[in-house]
């Protein structure tokens, strides 16, 4: 191994380990500030996607910036030396793929359908110019952390369920995997965040140059090539990702990565533009359908409980890239991905699940780590109402008498008012006799709930001891978010 | 050396494959010790011990009253003859104070964590060879235990700090109480065990003072004791003998309780009960609350199951500092 690639692996180490330990201090309510968005915030995606659906670019998503300009100096440095997707998927094409030197010619021979992520990439951003994010579902930074918060994090010791994760984590396994037989599959073919940077690597000022004069046409440089770019043909320098594996590999020195003047016709990405058109007017059409086929952003739905300081569901599903570190940063596991309750396009963006885990009154988390601000930073004073406005809400908790021990079955409890962390407490216990079967008397506290005082937490639905379906349960209606999801008449509209 | 019939193996492929096995066991054997759930395979329910410690003639509690809850704590125990008397150099102890809630300590949801830092120390002053404080909190664990100050004064203080995440949870024989119950693991492997409660609003059992803290060491499903309440905290006391009871009252919960949240209701007592009967120093901090002792049920059942006396008289009021 050549020095050149030595530093690129540890680069690859050393962002892999650093994405993986900010989910990991996440998880565990590391009361540090650490900048546990610094990979999204540099986002190009994200910020293109966000600016076009929302039009605005949040907060420092404005460093992705910075990548584009990278990209425009060194080239995919970016897929190369840094994204940690790449680096699971090199490592698993490294360990589990045996291949003879034919077959490694054979697949990182660069083929057609790789320009398929162009034609993605086309789609999510008209997508988003129609209202729709949807770039958060591909782009490799959401994926992996959302893979890895939903696939390893629950089923390390003491890790909470998320039962509607499976299927993230699958897709990050599955690309990974993936890589045994075509190695980068995912980079190489689907990669919208990829596709974005291969645009503008096009114009790199360092690039890979084969010296003919020296080169003997070994292929030995194709041998362990990442891009799919070919080296040693005529070069594309939009899917190189600047592994240097050929530059290492080459026998002769033929190879080399160095600044060279501008190309005078840069390659553009292999695109058929009347499948380009397609893919435009297709997503142009699929935009409205998604929006439309989940029941419309308009209706308020009960199950739909976003997380304390969520923008209205416009808002919100403008700016959420699903990228799992709100779900990563509760701390009672109440933050799950949405798997129908947010309509189509809501598809794995965050919900609030009470029977999984309450939200803490007084705890801002989620809003503090979301990289797009689709959940405001909240004060805590400003959450729970303490700096004298009213408290942010994300629902209304209902009694269920069919169900309720009081109730129903005149047997004594008062959890959820017990719980209750408002001030005055939204619950309140009516005090009731009652005859029992036996014709004895019983005397009882029923639980009520004061809309006006209720948070929608969720604490109630938590811990009430009824189980599975809980006795007291929280929808929507009343959040603060929505104004026309309203359920008291003096309520003041937002 | 070959033979046809019986095709052996080099020594070098003989190491490398016993080295892939043992590496295959190892692996497995890592994986079974992080994964496996300890509570499925546990045989039998261990019982709760007895923690007390045979006491003379001495008053059964002790109050102390001023504005310093560390020299109240201190005059209160030395009244009992001292920490001396409940904690053995060697010994190791859990105290169990109520960090229920992601509250600020004045709020007064949860213990004062002045309270917990000096009994703390003057169990380490006593050669407490580990001092354990423990609770499983019904909010967020990180929360509470910052936001009382619990963590950060008895960590100081000397003691070990642990919150839900890093406490066990075993079968316990819990007789009188609701089917499949489990316990604190750390409770039945301490010598001594000293329960620190704040005193509180209840709206089902009127109080929660020291033998309703207990719920803090039962895991899942406690929330259904609540259907018998007086009978479950009774229960609770005939099972948990605890060393030492230690009431605070530095600042009690007179109102929407037990989680509180509003200024308006804690009252400002500045008090501390060191007691060796935790029927006496229920009924004691249940006085502070306008209660009278008596008319609380699950009082009124410890004394009859013979737990304790609910006789205010035989508190030794020690006075103003």
């Amino acid at each position: 191994m050549r020095w050149t690639i030595r530093i690129r692996v540890l680069y690859q180490a050393f962002f892999l380990f650093v994405f993986v330990w900010l989910l990991d201090r996440l998880a565990a309510g590391d009361p540090r500030a650490f900048p546990y968005t610094v990979f999204h915030h540099g986002d190009p995606l994200s910020a293109t996607g966000t600016a076009l659906a929302a039009g605005t670019i949040p907060g420092a998503l404005a460093w992705s910036a910075a990548l584009i300009g990278l990209t425009l100096l060194l080239g995919r440095v970016f897929c190369g030396w840094v994204c940690p997707l790449g680096t699971l998927q090199q490592l698993a094409s490294f360990l589990f793929s045996g291949r003879s030197r034919r077959e490694s010619l054979l697949v990182n021979r660069h083929r057609r359908w790789y320009a398929l992520k162009y034609y993605a990439l086309a789609a999510l951003l008209v997508g988003a110019l129609a209202g729709t994010l949807q770039t958060g579902v591909l782009d490799p930074l959401s994926l992996t952390a959302r893979g890895l918060a939903s696939g390893v994090w629950p089923v390390l010791p003491g890790g909470r369920p998320v039962p509607g994760g499976w299927l993230a984590a699958l897709l990050l396994l599955g690309i990974v995997v993936a890589s045994r037989w075509i190695p980068r599959l995912f980079c190489r073919a689907f990669c919208p965040l990829g596709a974005l940077l291969g645009v503008f690597a096009r114009f790199a000022v360092f690039r890979i140059h084969r010296g003919d004069d020296a080169c003997n046409s070994c292929t030995l440089c194709a041998f362990a090539c990442q891009g799919a770019d070919e080296p040693l043909g005529r070069h594309r320098v939009g899917e190189c990702m600047v592994c240097l594996n050929c530059v290492s590999a080459c026998p002769e020195s033929a190879i080399g990565y160095r600044a060279l003047p501008p190309l005078p016709q840069p390659p553009p990405p292999d695109l058929s533009r009347r499948t380009l058109v397609g893919t435009v007017l297709t997503s142009l059409a699929v935009a409205p359908l998604l929006r439309a086929a989940g029941g419309g952003r308009a209706t308020a739905r009960a199950g739909l409980l976003r997380p304390p300081g969520a923008l209205a569901e416009n808002g919100f599903l403008e700016r959420c890239v699903k990228c799992s570190l709100c779900q990563q940063a509760c701390p009672t596991g109440a933050i799950q991905p949405a798997i129908a309750q947010a309509g189509v396009e809501g598809f794995w963006t965050p919900v609030i699940v009470p029977r999984r885990g309450w939200c803490e009154f007084a705890c801002t988390r989620c809003g503090e780590v979301c990289p797009t601000s689709a959940i405001t930073r909240l004060s805590a004073a400003r959450k729970t109402g303490y700096d004298g406005k009213p408290p942010v809400r994300i629902g209304t908790a209902f009694v269920d008498r069919g169900r309720c021990l009081p109730w129903a079955m005149q047997t004594p409890c008062i959890v959820c008012e017990e719980m209750c962390p408002t001030d005055p407490k939204a619950i309140w216990l009516e005090a009731a006799v009652e005859t029992a079967r036996d014709g004895s008397e019983r005397r009882l506290q029923r639980p009520r709930v004061e809309p006006a005082r209720c948070v929608g937490c969720g604490i109630c639905e938590n811990k009430c001891p009824v189980g599975e379906d809980a006795a007291i349960r929280v929808t929507s209606v009343g959040e603060t978010r929505n104004p026309l999801n309203r359920l008291l008449a003096g309520e003041p509209p937002s | 050396m070959s033979d046809p019939e019986r095709p052996g193996i080099t020594r070098r492929e003989a190491v490398l494959r016993l080295a892939s096995t043992a590496a295959a066991a190892a692996a497995v054997g890592v994986g079974v010790a992080v994964f496996h759930d300890r509570r499925l395979v546990t045989a039998a329910a261990a019982a709760i011990p007895d923690w007390r410690v045979p006491i003379a003639s001495r008053p059964p509690a002790a109050a102390a009253r001023g504005a310093d809850p560390a020299a109240n704590v201190r005059r209160a125990v030395a009244a009992l003859g001292g920490v001396g008397r409940f904690v053995r150099p060697g010994e190791s102890v859990l105290i169990k104070p109520n960090v229920g809630w992601d509250r600020l300590p004045e709020q007064a949801a949860d213990t004062d964590p002045a309270v917990v830092a000096e009994l703390v120390r003057l169990c380490r002053d006593a050669g407490a060879r580990r001092v354990v404080v423990a609770d499983l909190s019904c909010n967020d664990p990180r929360r509470c235990f910052a936001s009382s100050g619990i963590a950060a004064a008895a960590g100081a203080a000397g003691a070990e700090v642990l919150d839900a995440r890093r406490l066990r949870l075993t079968p316990a024989a819990l007789a009188g109480l609701a089917q499949g119950l489990e316990v604190v693991e750390e409770l039945l492997q301490a010598d001594r065990v000293i329960n620190v409660p704040v005193v509180k609003h209840h709206s089902l059992s009127g109080v929660t003072i020291g033998m309703k803290n207990w719920f803090g060491v039962l895991g899942p499903g406690r929330n259904r004791l609540h259907q018998e309440i007086d009978r479950a905290v009774a229960e609770l006391g005939a099972t948990f003998r605890p060393t030492l009871t230690l009431v605070d009252a530095t600042r009690i919960l007179a109102a929407n309780g037990p989680v509180g949240g509003s200024l308006a209701d804690v009252r400002a007592v500045g008090a501390v009960l060191a007691a060796t009967d935790p029927v006496l120093a229920d009924a004691w901090g249940a006085s502070l609350l306008g209660r009278r002792p008596a008319t609380l049920g699950f009082i009124a059942q410890a004394e009859q199951r013979g737990l304790g006396r609910a006789d205010l008289a035989l508190v030794q009021e020690l006075g103003t500092a």
